[in-house]
């Protein structure tokens, strides 16, 4: 129940710089999801917030007040670590309690706030068992137990879910969202997985080089991305990108020469283009359907049932990947047309900038 | 695994393999133990047999009576290696932790220089260490025996001690650190615990260190006869006529009974201790 702002954060590792100023308001109760490739600086920024780490410059905000120099315990931050970093010699019940017998606790309230903390999180049973004898997933909640225990303001997840196979990361993502709710929390996760940030998070921020390259809600990122790194970084298919020539601007927008396919008019906000500037276009795997336009060799075909992948790439060797109909009349070898409404095109310039697209859906409120 | 599959020849010859090697090392406590048994007169004389009719438990009933403070002995011997060695784990287990987490000037240089200290033996350093003992009026005191002993012990027990700490997840102790644990918390209710494989492993040599070094303190820093370890004590089977061998060799074996049956059960227990402490990552 707080609110972080970070200002201004760098931090550097000898001479290599990971963070090159970070600006960021988090809202009080909400659930915000680092995410970018490895390497972007995304653990580090949690470490940093945690107070794992010391910032090189920058301040910390938490409540509004500067904890930049504040020890973990008393920034009111608590962590769940990838590896869960669970105490193996203790049991299920000490692990949780951990925090609190740090805190010298009397007894009773430590075994009042262990049981509801286990309660919230289906443990009761597995109290007295040590964490080698429980599942991945408990183990896991045993985590996020001794992470509550002490009733942190904000809480910090470092890809938690990492070491879960996919149907138990699906379950913990719902668990996880709804713990969000009930606790009344505010939550920063880190995660590398753009599913897991665009299933769980109020707001999304996508690093990348230690920079911030858009805040915002999963479908603002998902309709305006900001720029290229985080167009194709989110959406599953990846978006395709297909190099373009400007041909002419005019009211209805920009109108650009595909390579390997049609002439169409965008309607985007152009800026200063020109005629002749090289642009790319992106076009999201959903958005295509079959029909005339940019024609295809079709590779592989992956039949999901309610849609078929197909793989495939044009005449001029540029790659595609489509979204069809799960019964579309398409097979592997085979050469398909494909075609896209204006309106669900994305422009980017030389510097991976985009142009502001006029008739994509308003922003998620 | 299929290969780890061996064929009768090979196994044949695995078993020759160690049972010459461990002849090689069990030789001279079979030969020590075939002296005990024998009678003094027999020992000079006779000519090398496995087993003959006069062996018998003599010794073992007139040592007591040769070396009076024999009891004493041992009880030294034991409690001079014990004492080395809680004093040694209560310096390495800290120490250790430092150099296995901690950042601080000269890290690698002292740590290197525990190494070299390694490399003089007691012996070289006898007379230097016989004057600050003096000094400090220690000598002629169990201290005289203990102190040197934990000195020389120290070093070692940091390397071996460092590198198993190494090895715990350093994410742990972040987890107490966010948790508001301090260092010292941490270390008692977090590695310490953790550490305990590795610790038994680097008491267990520290304490045969102890009990294998005292020798040379003992005849140097001490000529109290009720301090004596038994490997100092010894001696006393040495008489102005002559030497009772079997006697001698019977205090020995008997000395070194105590401490044997103690690594046993404590082997039984590092190998129990070794899997129930694994770290799951």
């Amino acid at each position: 129940m707080a609110t972080l702002e970070l200002s201004a954060l760098t931090k550097s590792f000898g001479t290599a710089q990971v963070l090159h100023g970070i600006d960021l308001a988090v809202r009080d109760r909400e659930f915000v999801v680092f995410v970018g490739p490895s390497g972007c600086g995304k653990s580090t920024l949690l470490r940093i917030i945690a107070g794992l780490e010391e910032a090189s410059a920058g301040r910390i905000l938490i409540d509004g007040v500067d904890v930049s120099q504040a020890a973990p315990v008393d920034r009111g931050i608590s962590m769940v670590f990838q590896s869960y970093a669970l105490y193996p010699h203790l049991t299920v019940f000490e692990n949780i309690a951990f925090p609190l017998r740090v805190a010298r606790l009397p007894e009773a309230e430590v075994r009042q706030k262990v049981g509801r903390a286990a309660e919230i999180l289906q443990l009761n049973d597995k109290l007295q068992l040590k964490p080698g004898q429980l599942s991945g997933g408990q183990r896991q909640r045993v985590a996020i137990g001794r992470s509550i225990v002490r009733n942190p303001k904000v809480f910090l997840f470092d890809e938690p879910l990492s070491n879960l196979d996919a149907a138990l990361r699906g379950e913990m993502r719902v668990e996880l969202s709804a713990l969000q709710r009930d606790l009344d929390a505010t939550m920063i996760f880190v995660t590398h997985d753009q599913i897991e940030a665009m299933t769980m998070a109020h707001r999304i921020v996508v690093l990348n080089k230690g920079r911030i390259e858009q805040f915002g809600t999963p479908m603002e990122l998902y309709h305006h991305p900001a720029t290229r790194f985080v167009a194709t970084f989110i959406g599953q298919p990846n978006m395709n990108l297909l190099p373009a020539t400007v041909v002419g601007t005019d009211k209805d927008g920009l109108t650009v020469d595909i390579a390997g396919g049609a002439r169409m008019t965008l309607p985007v906000d152009f800026g200063t283009a020109q005629k002749g500037d090289a642009v790319e276009v992106g076009i999201r795997p959903e958005n295509l359907r079959l029909g005339k336009g940019l024609s295809m060799k079709l590779r592989v075909l992956e039949r999901l049932g309610g849609t078929a992948i197909s793989y495939g790439a044009t005449q001029t060797g540029q790659k595609i990947c489509a979204a069809l109909a799960g019964d579309s009349p398409v097979r592997e070898g085979e050469d398909i047309g494909l075609t896209f409404a204006p309106q669900d095109a994305h422009v980017f310039d030389n510097a991976g900038r985009v142009m502001r697209r006029l008739a994509a859906p308003a922003l998620a409120a | 695994m299929m290969i780890d599959r061996l064929n009768i020849w090979q196994k044949i010859g695995l078993y020759i393999a160690t049972f010459i090697f461990l002849l090689f090392i069990l030789m001279p406590f079979i030969e020590m133990f075939r002296v005990s048994l024998r009678p003094m007169s027999h020992l000079m004389t006779a000519d090398f047999t496995w087993w003959s009719e006069d062996f018998s438990w003599q010794a073992y009933r007139d040592m007591w009576v040769t070396v009076p403070l024999l009891g004493r002995y041992i009880f030294n011997s034991v409690f001079i290696a014990l004492c080395v060695t809680v004093a040694t784990m209560v310096v390495v287990i800290p120490g250790a932790y430092a150099y296995a987490r901690l950042e601080f000037p000269f890290k690698s240089l002292s740590l290197g220089g525990f190494l070299a200290v390694n490399m003089f033996t007691g012996a070289v350093l006898l007379i230097p260490l016989y004057r600050v003992l003096r000094q400090l009026s220690l000598l002629n005191t169990y201290w005289a025996m203990i102190i040197p002993g934990v000195a020389f012990l120290i070093p070692t027990g940091i390397w071996l001690l460092r590198s198993y700490l190494e090895k715990i997840p350093r994410e742990l102790e972040e987890a107490a650190y966010v948790d508001g644990a301090s260092r010292l918390y941490t270390l008692r209710r977090v590695v310490i615990p953790l550490a305990v494989p590795g610790m038994i492993v680097v008491s267990t040599s520290v304490f045969i260190g102890a009990y294998a070094q005292q020798f040379l303190f003992a005849i140097t820093f001490n000529n109290v006869r009720e301090l004596q370890p038994l490997p100092a004590g010894l001696f006393e089977f040495i008489g102005y006529q002559d030497t009772t061998w079997n006697e001698m060799m019977a205090a020995a074996l008997t000395g070194v009974l105590p401490v044997l049956v103690f690594f046993l059960f404590l082997q039984k227990y590092l190998v129990a201790g070794l899997t129930a402490g694994a770290v799951k990552e």
